[in-house]
């Protein structure tokens, strides 16, 4: 992935978090994880999962809702399953 | 069919691991159900009725039960379940209904939907599985702690109770402080044919306090909005708690009122962690004494049909519960007499308890049901304790 290609994927990553969890898009820090913010809760992490889901198109299961827990975690994820992105 | 049966076919087929759990909510969509049950391969419902409905009501009854359906089935994520331990094979000696005899001899005395005294025998058996619990609690130096019955409502909201267990809440209230309202109460206050109190309702206080759900939220409580004494906390305490189950509501297998036992632990991710690890293997070894056939394995909370999906599938991702199945030869099927809980810094960050590096703290707690421990024994080994394992013989008789 291409270095714009990749900040293309990070603030796609940034705005879908933000309207998941409804906060502003800066408040999605580059290595926000599961707790770092109250609306980040186990509520708002499955928000977070369907709407990875819904944009991006990955399948959520149990092991994916326990593995993409940071921003950076998701950006690896999404890196190995859309490398177009 | 008659109009006290009824049957709905689901907008959404209920997959094989969500029937129970959805069949179960059905208790709280209509006071007229009184019973509902969902085919195996679930694409049809049946709801049995207490009186014929109208016409009209069918569809208002139809669209809650597909709003229970579609709430907890669409886009439902198949929980992964680990089995950590499985002893279901454990051979024993009986395999009837205990439910008989338990009442024919008065050991289980049924005072209202969900509420039961018990007798010598089934006292004695919690007893004694209560000292085992104990001894786990003494191995981890656990300090004792008593909890009241009620809790505030307060509480119960700030950690989101009322959004995730609406359903099954208990509530106190008692008379206004107003003399005439009171001595109105007491010269006309009865009870119908249902067992229904008949008195205006403008008669009773708001609701402050509920009657408590968990053993372990008072404890949390106690610990709010402070940093933790030490780096860790490790309590037990057992109390009565109360969970509303409706049409569920059954036998010793689901009370309304029951005792529950818990070992609490209070700390860092580590610290919770390991010691509920500990606490699984420690009973594994007074479950093998006890001769329980059981299995341990992932489960989650009961929750509302607004939350279910959502918290059902995070608690599975990252199992944060497990639960002691005992078997219930009679039925084969089993029953919840325990669990294992880890709640990661859930309380920790809604009750600021703080560790002393200034994070939220971890919390988990080991948690008994003991009318249930008794009763999953009972229908493994019979009333009669000399068909009892040697070492439960000699603390009965």
């Amino acid at each position: 992935m291409s270095i714009q290609a990749n900040l293309r994927t990070v603030e796609r990553i940034q705005t879908v978090l933000a309207g998941a969890l409804r906060v502003a898009p800066k408040a999605i820090t580059p290595e926000l994880a599961l707790g770092d913010l109250p609306q980040w809760d186990s509520l708002g992490h499955m928000e977070v999962m369907m709407s990875l889901e819904e944009h991006f198109g990955i399948e959520i299961n149990t092991d994916t809702i326990a593995e993409l827990t940071s921003v950076p975690a998701i950006c690896e994820h999404l890196a190995i399953s859309h490398p177009t992105e | 069919m008659s109009a006290r049966k009824i049957e709905i076919h689901p907008v959404i087929s209920i997959p094989e691991h969500l029937v129970k759990e959805v069949q179960s909510k059905f208790a709280y969509v209509d006071e007229q159900i009184t019973e509902a049950r969902v085919s195996p391969e679930g694409n049809l419902i049946v709801l049995e009725l207490r009186a014929p409905v109208s016409d009209e009501f069918k569809p208002v009854l139809e669209e809650k039960i597909q709003r229970v359906v579609t709430s907890m089935v669409k886009g439902a994520i198949q929980p992964k379940i680990e089995v950590l331990e499985d002893h279901l094979d454990h051979q024993v000696p009986y395999h009837e209904d205990p439910n008989g005899e338990l009442l024919a001899r008065g050991e289980v005395k049924q005072e209202t939907t969900g509420v039961f005294a018990l007798g010598p025998l089934v006292t004695r058996l919690i007893e004694y599985f209560e000292s085992r619990f104990l001894e786990l609690a003494s191995s981890f130096n656990a300090q004792h702690h008593r909890f009241p019955t009620l809790i505030p409502a307060r509480y119960l909201e700030r950690v989101n109770y009322f959004r995730a267990f609406p359903h099954s809440l208990t509530f106190a209230t008692h008379l206004r402080e107003d003399l005439d309202m009171i001595d109105h109460f007491s010269q006309h206050a009865t009870c119908d044919e249902q067992g229904n109190l008949t008195a205006p309702i403008e008669s009773f206080s708001h609701i402050q306090t509920l009657l408590s759900p968990a053993v372990c939220y008072h404890l949390y409580f106690g610990l709010a909005d402070q940093p933790l004494p030490g780096s860790q906390v490790v309590a037990t305490a057992v109390g009565n708690c109360f969970r509303y189950e409706a049409i569920n509501l059954t036998s010793l297998e689901r009370m309304w009122n029951f005792t529950m036992r818990e070992v609490i632990f209070v700390g860092s991710k580590e610290f919770v962690l390991e010691s509920r690890e500990t606490a699984r293997l420690r009973m594994g070894r007074v479950f093998e004494e006890i001769g329980l056939a059981y299995r341990v394995e992932s489960a989650n909370d009961p929750f509302f049909i607004g939350e279910f999906r959502k918290q059902a599938a995070f608690q599975s991702a990252f199992q944060l519960k497990f639960e002691i199945r005992a078997s219930l030869p009679y039925k084969g099927s089993t029953l919840a007499v325990g669990s294992y809980n880890y709640h990661q810094d859930f309380f920790g960050r809604n009750l600021n308890i703080t560790l002393p590096n200034g994070t939220s703290a971890h919390t988990g707690c080991v948690a008994f049901g003991l009318e249930r421990m008794a009763f999953a024994f009972l229908a493994q080994y019979g009333l009669d304790p000399r068909e009892w394992p040697s070492n439960l013989q000699g603390v009965i008789i």
